[in-house]
């Protein structure tokens, strides 16, 4: 065998797309399925000049709803499979991401978000937070880490295979185009050195044994007959869903204690606003910042003991109200004032934010 | 918290801003100083403003973009156009001085606007594949972000495997960037900006280090 690809562990100086492929390699990701699109084609790119040596393997298909059912294939051989994608292949992927949430399927992707509607632009945003929070025709039984750091995209794809593989709900790391071109400087490392154990993975199908006899029979579905046959599943899977949410979700948050205006972003936005409510605190102004890390499940409870306790909330981001509707909904009842600052498809800066809270401020 | 130093690189698609921007960016990694670069890019495969957004620091950096840059250097008359915006009153914003009929154009809110001939000399002096080192010297010149001598390191890196097979190669880069290093230097020397609190002299933490690898009066 040859080396592993990172021993111990090192500072690196990459772009996030690069970052993405080491952090699968280093999680012992076994294959990727991909249809090229941009801003995320260099994960395909790196991944295959990466893994040959390593006895990996990669498959490119035919298009986006393809490449999820393939990777949805992998799963069930029992391969730690995912794939990548953004923007209109996201909106095709949607689809036979829905058939894992049905079937219970740890599929992970890795989404760089870029502009829409449509093809709009391949550069960056942050409006494919509803599409992969909530997309498909069902109940959103996913798990979605919105990443802000190079450091983060690496941690947190490592993490998203184990998170899948461990609750068995498809997972996802929503990156963008930002995140995906970017270079800065992070440290990977064996995840094994950092007392991270790969949860193991295992066939769906093609399992020893004589079904019925040596073992339970497979009985993989996304087709029901009768309604409350559908109805007894899913009343299981949302109970699991609620059971192991407040485990699953994650923030960041700091100065709320004082603060009477509380910011709330996330992903690579959270960068500016963490600048700019460190620059307002140092003129003085009570400001802090919230970020959930988890868009799905949200950290509820947080969510509303920071909605109890400040009197504004302003929610920045590079879209119009995809995450602000999501806050809504977790702290429905909250007195808090609301704000927005909402720059659909385009970058929120640290000097837009300081001018935003300043301006509320009067 | 010292702010990191924000750089914009513009010219048209196959200037060599984007690896100008990048080869910093790794030099200043070396250096072990926080950086971060970012390209735009767009729908387009050639042609187009090509624009750079680079900045160091000693602390992780910030948003990746940002509405106003210490330092901008525009390399055609598109790309002084694009990125005027950009200028503010701590900017020094520099372009080429051979982009016809663009005075007009340029920003009146820079804190200083300097043209400097640098396609001019790496076509006459040296050669015009070098002409993004040239300007690497000047954006190194003008910031102060990195030494010549961490950035001669850097391109030794990256064009190492070249200058074996031809070492005059490595000359012409070298030259290169000290004259890029010199025509923002002239300027600086000439309108005796040397001893104010300009940020791309004082932020020039070495400077000594940083003037004892280029071979030039001052």
């Amino acid at each position: 065998m040859p080396e592993k690809l990172i021993q111990g562990e090192k500072k690196v100086f990459m772009t996030g797309n690069e970052v993405v492929a080491w952090a699968a390699v280093a999680a012992q990701a076994e294959i990727m399925y991909g249809y090229p699109i941009t801003p995320q084609n260099e994960i395909m790119h790196y991944w295959t000049r990466l893994v040959p040596k390593y006895g990996l393997k990669f498959l490119q298909t035919e298009d986006e709803l393809s490449a999820g059912f393939t990777t949805a294939g992998g799963v069930l051989a029992g391969r730690r499979a995912f794939t990548a994608t953004a923007g209109p292949g996201n909106t095709l992927m949607q689809e036979p991401l829905s058939m894992a949430e049905a079937m219970r399927l740890p599929v992970v992707v890795i989404v760089q978000q870029r502009g829409g509607p449509s093809t709009a632009t391949v550069i960056y945003s942050q409006q494919e937070v509803t599409l992969t929070t909530l997309g498909g025709n069902g109940e959103g039984l996913r798990v979605v880490y919105s990443t802000a750091t190079h450091q983060e995209l690496f941690d947190y794809t490592i993490k998203a295979f184990n998170t899948a593989w461990k609750y068995r709900f498809p997972t996802f790391v929503l990156g963008d185009g930002y995140q995906a071109k970017m270079r800065e400087s992070l440290t990977i490392y064996e995840p094994e050195l950092r007392g991270i154990t790969m949860v193991p993975t295992e066939p769906f199908v093609g399992r020893d044994g004589i079904p019925g006899v040596d073992r339970e029979p497979v009985h993989l579905r996304n087709t029901y007959n009768v309604e409350e046959e559908l109805y007894e599943v899913l009343e299981k899977y949302l109970a699991d869903y609620a059971r192991v949410a407040p485990k699953i979700a994650e923030y960041e948050a700091f100065d709320i204690k004082d603060a009477d205006l509380v910011v709330i972003s996330h992903g690579v936005v959270s960068r500016a606003c963490k600048a700019a409510v460190k620059e307002l605190r140092e003129e003085g102004y009570r400001v802090g910042h919230f970020r959930p890390i988890t868009l799905r499940p949200l950290p509820v409870e947080q969510l509303r003991e920071v909605a109890g306790q400040t009197k504004q909330l302003l929610v920045v981001e590079s879209s119009n109200g995809q995450l602000d509707r999501l806050v809504k909904e977790a702290i429905y009842g909250s007195t808090a004032k609301m704000f927005s600052l909402f720059k659909p498809g385009v970058g929120v800066t640290t000097e837009e934010v300081v001018a935003q809270v300043k301006g509320i401020k009067g | 918290m010292a702010k990191p130093v924000k750089i914009i690189l513009a010219g048209e698609g196959g200037q060599g801003v984007q690896s100008v921007a990048e080869i910093i960016a790794e030099a200043a990694n070396e250096e072990g100083r926080e950086a971060l670069y970012i390209p735009n890019f767009g729908v387009e495969q050639r042609g187009g403003v090509s624009v750079a957004y680079l900045q160091i620091g000693d602390e992780p950096i910030g948003a990746p973009k940002f509405l106003t840059g210490d330092i901008v250097i525009a390399l055609s008359d598109r790309a002084v156009r694009r990125t005027k915006q950009y200028a503010g009153p701590d900017t020094l914003f520099v372009y080429d001085t051979s982009i016809k009929n663009i005075e007009n154009e340029l920003p009146k809110n820079a804190k200083k606007v300097l043209g400097i001939p640098a396609i001019e000399v790496s076509k006459k002096e040296l050669h015009p594949r070098v002409f993004n080192i040239v300007i690497m010297g000047a954006v190194l010149k003008a910031s102060g972000v990195v030494t010549v001598k961490n950035a001669k390191v850097a391109l030794e890196q990256l064009l190492g495997y070249k200058f074996e097979k031809d070492p005059k190669l490595r000359e012409l880069n070298y030259r290169a960037l000290e004259r890029g290093v010199e025509l923002v230097g002239q300027h600086i020397v000439e309108e005796g900006m040397l001893n104010g609190s300009n940020l791309y002299w004082t932020n020039l933490g070495s400077e000594k280090d940083f003037l004892d690898t280029v071979s030039r009066p001052l």
